[in-house]
């Protein structure tokens, strides 16, 4: 099932898989779209599931207020054990990864269905 | 005449049959022609056949619910029509009964009765006193004809010989058969009349009674029918003196605007357009009392009577409705709708203000002014508005040289004071004197030449704030208290957007304050150096950004420069600001080297709860060496800076590390760079590489792009450049705050 919600620039897609829930965003995640994805992810989150995956191959853009998003989420798997994987994002988000020195922390999968253990 | 034995009258013709018939039925025809009146009419047919014809006569007519009722009752006997009809009153005769004059009802035939005996009689008498009274009277002859028209029975007519006499016979019978029928034409004619002046009382009084006003007139202009209500919205006392008047006499009381306040021809009015042959719809008229003011807002509609025959208007019906509260209403939402958005529209109030009086000018006032109550306690004068800036210019004058002062009595500063409206009306020549301070001062009041005038005041939170004025100035308007109930919800309305326009800069204000306060106030003279920042806010005002720069001497001869960025924005975003800046420079003070720096900084944000602020920044630790400087770079999750070339080419330095504050642990390593004379150090927040739509950013590459110029320009200049490549890129609205420093090496070196 789908659950699409959207934001100023941003478009969040909900999908729930057999030991996932994906969350496909597209558009621009910034100052106004990092709240929507926070939300989302709150919701996500309380029907603890066993993996969640952040499908960002149609980003076009994230900035701080997003990552910070993400990496808030990502501490939150890590300390209730969950597991927690990104899609790889466009250059420019590739780049903000880069450059916020996060991509080593980061679980970075190439499609949102790869086999995680 | 011959007499009877006991000397009653007799009906014994005298004359020949031929000759009485004839004088009967001409006589009737004289009868029935001379009146419409049903009562009258039945008592002369009656009489008519008393006593030539008979000894009584008496006509009964059907009701609409069937009964029987005599009409008229002829005598020559004294005292006996009286007594007949008494009896007729007490005991009415059966419509389903035996009675002759019933059995002629039912059936429309006549009957002749030549010899009636007692046993007779009795047989059809409406009980024994009307036996006796028949047997008494010495009923022994009759005929019965139907009265008819148009088919139907309406009644019929009796008449009687009494005593000893001659028998009627079927030539009598014939005669008062013709007699009937002629009475039942005019019955039927009497009744219809009846009827129309019953329809025509009713359309009457419709009319009469009708809220709407209704007036009929001639071509000639001359009012033949008016209502009460035309009376009253005409202002006369009632219909007749309308009726009374000359043609357009009335009209002339009257200023007739159409709907844009223009004058109207009255050859426009519907009437004056049916009579000219037109078929005009529904007129929308202003309607002003030349001798009050007061307006009403009245839809005209026309319709033509035609004359039958010749198929021209003779006469034309005007309908007239009063929507004056109507049109107040809508035109009132509709003001307030304009003021509402006029108000919404910038937070910059005395333009703001200026634009709702010009809207309040003509709409509801002659002028307006809107005066404000300042930060110190002054009544200011913020907007005025005339169609005639030779009378705003006397109004800003009698503002000028006659200033409210707030603790005055009356006006504005008491309607500011109580917080309450006033209305003055009415406001006669003769009162200005007594409000004059001076000759000028009543000079200028009688320029003004206000008639009526409403304080309102302007509400705020905390209160009357303002206050906005309405004058009335001229004689076709007059404020009423519908007006006043409009502009106190205006002065609310605008009340509260001066308000919350003040708040608005004041929050400004207030973040432009905190900005600077988490900026450094100056940044040192460096020697043999340049450096130069700037801050560039996106979005509201009012929000406090969270890029941060500072510049501190380092040891010796060395200096440290850092820029950075805090998630967010408001004042958590600039507590940890703060926060950073203050950590930074103590960590720089214990001699940390800027990676340490940069943990010691994650670190602190880790213990602010939530422990989530997230924090990027540049450090550049810059030592003074032979010629040229030498750079450390840490970064932590920040871009890397740029190092301008005499050239126009740039680089890039530093490996990226850690972003601080969400993540642990962070990893920051520090680049060894060189800074040659004339070469320029760059650093930038991410406001600047990401300005622009995602799809078309600045990026890394662009920035590098517009940094070639850098050469030909002063820092200033540069700092100029980039950011209004930057800004371009984004058509003017940046995502996040721009910070910028440049740090440019002397081409003769440190």
């Amino acid at each position: 099932m789908a659950v699409a919600s959207t934001g100023e620039h941003l478009r969040i897609d909900v999908r729930s898989e057999s030991d996932r829930i994906v969350l496909g965003l597209h558009g621009e995640l910034d100052l106004l779209g990092a709240p929507l994805l926070q939300q989302q992810i709150d919701q996500v989150e309380q029907d603890a599931p066993a993996i969640v995956v952040l499908d960002l191959q149609d980003l076009q853009f994230v900035d701080s207020a997003g990552l910070r998003v993400i990496l808030a989420a990502h501490e939150r798997s890590r300390q209730q054990g969950r597991e927690f994987a990104l899609t790889r994002g466009t250059e420019q988000v590739q780049r903000l990864f880069t450059i916020a020195g996060v991509s080593e922390h980061l679980k970075i999968i190439l499609s949102p269905d790869e086999l995680l253990v | 005449m011959p007499e009877t034995q006991d000397g009653q009258p007799t009906s014994v013709n005298a004359r020949p049959q031929g000759e009485l018939a004839m004088s009967l039925l001409i006589e009737a025809g004289a009868v029935l022609a001379s009146s419409l009146d049903l009562t009258t009419t039945m008592g002369q047919v009656a009489r008519l056949t008393v006593p030539r014809h008979g000894d009584l006569c008496v006509i009964d007519l059907r009701d609409e619910d069937g009964s029987i009722k005599g009409v008229a009752v002829a005598s020559a006997v004294e005292g006996l029509a009286q007594e007949l009809e008494r009896l007729r009153t007490d005991h009415p005769l059966d419509p389903q009964g035996r009675h002759p004059v019933a059995q002629v009802i039912r059936s429309g035939e006549p009957v002749l009765l030549a010899e009636m005996t007692d046993a007779l009689l009795d047989s059809f008498a409406q009980g024994s006193r009307h036996a006796k009274f028949m047997i008494d009277h010495g009923y022994r002859s009759a005929v019965v004809a139907p009265l008819r028209a148009r088919g139907r029975t309406l009644g019929a007519l009796s008449v009687l010989r009494l005593g000893a006499t001659i028998p009627f016979d079927e030539e009598d019978l014939d005669l008062m058969c013709e007699l009937a029928r002629r009475a039942g034409l005019a019955i039927d004619n009497a009744r219809l009349f009846s009827e129309m002046r019953a329809v025509e009382r009713r359309l009457e009084a419709v009319l009469v009674n009708l809220a709407e006003a209704i007036t009929v007139v001639d071509e000639q202009g001359r009012t033949v029918f008016a209502n009460q209500a035309a009376a009253d919205l005409l202002q006369v006392d009632d219909p007749d003196e309308l009726m009374r008047a000359q043609p357009g006499a009335i009209m002339s009381r009257f200023l007739v605007l159409d709907e844009q306040g223009r004058e109207l021809d009255l050859d426009r009015m519907p009437g004056r357009r049916l009579f000219a042959g037109e078929d005009p719809g529904a007129l929308l008229v202003r309607n002003i009392v030349r001798a009050t003011g007061e307006e009403r807002w009245i839809i005209v509609r026309a319709s033509p009577i035609a004359d039958p025959d010749s198929g021209r208007n003779t006469y034309v019906v005007n309908v007239f409705e009063n929507i004056t509260e109507v049109k107040r209403v809508q035109l009132a939402e509709s003001f307030m709708a304009e003021a509402s958005r006029v108000l919404a529209s910038s937070m910059d109030y005395s333009e703001t203000l200026q634009r709702v009086a010009r809207l309040a000018v003509p709409q509801i006032a002659d002028w307006c002014a809107v005066d404000l109550l300042s930060h110190q306690d002054e009544i200011e004068r913020v907007a005025i508005h005339h169609p005639d800036p030779a009378m705003v210019a006397l109004a800003e004058r009698l503002n000028r040289d006659y200033h409210s002062e707030p603790q005055d009595s009356g006006g504005v500063p008491e309607v500011i004071r109580t917080g309450e409206a006033r209305i003055y009306t009415d406001i006669q020549p003769d009162a200005l004197a007594g409000y004059a301070r001076d000759r000028q001062h009543l000079e200028l009041l009688r320029a003004i030449g206000a008639t009526a005038v409403v304080i309102v005041p302007m509400i705020g939170a905390t209160g009357a704030i303002g206050a906005i004025t309405l004058v009335s100035s001229q004689s076709s308007r007059r404020l009423t208290p519908a007006d006043l109930a409009l502009a106190e919800r205006l002065g609310r309305r605008a009340g509260t957007a001066v308000e919350n326009a003040r708040l608005y800069t004041e929050r400004a204000r207030i973040a432009q304050t905190l900005q600077q306060a988490l900026l450094p106030e100056s940044l040192p003279q460096i020697p043999g150096a340049e450096v130069r920042a700037r801050y560039c806010a996106a979005g509201e005002l009012n929000e406090v950004g969270g890029d941060f720069y500072d510049v501190f001497a380092h040891g010796s001869d060395g200096w440290m420069l850092l820029i950075g960025d805090v998630c967010g924005k408001g004042p958590r975003a600039a507590g940890v600001t703060a926060l950073a800046r203050h950590t930074l420079r103590a960590a720089a003070m214990s001699g940390q080297s800027p990676p340490q720096m940069l943990e010691t900084l994650h670190r602190a944000l880790r213990l602010q709860p939530p422990g989530e602020d997230l924090c990027t920044v540049c450090l550049v630790a810059a030592q003074k060496g032979a010629g040229r400087m030498r750079l450390t770079v840490a970064l932590a999750g920040h871009p890397p800076p740029l190092i301008l070339q005499r050239d126009g080419t740039a680089r890039l330095v530093g490996k990226p590390g850690t972003l601080l504050g969400v993540i642990d642990p962070v990893e920051i390593s520090e680049t060894v760079a060189e800074l040659g004379p004339g070469e320029t150090l760059l650093l930038y927040t991410d406001g600047v590489s990401e300005a622009g739509r995602a799809d078309r950013q600045l990026g890394e590459q662009g920035l590098i792009e517009l940094c070639r110029v850098a050469p030909g320009l002063d820092l200033d200049g540069l700092l100029d450049h980039i950011e209004h490549g930057a800004l371009g890129l984004a058509d003017g609205k940046l995502r996040d705050d721009i910070a910028l420093l440049a740090f440019r090496l002397s081409p003769s070196g440190p």
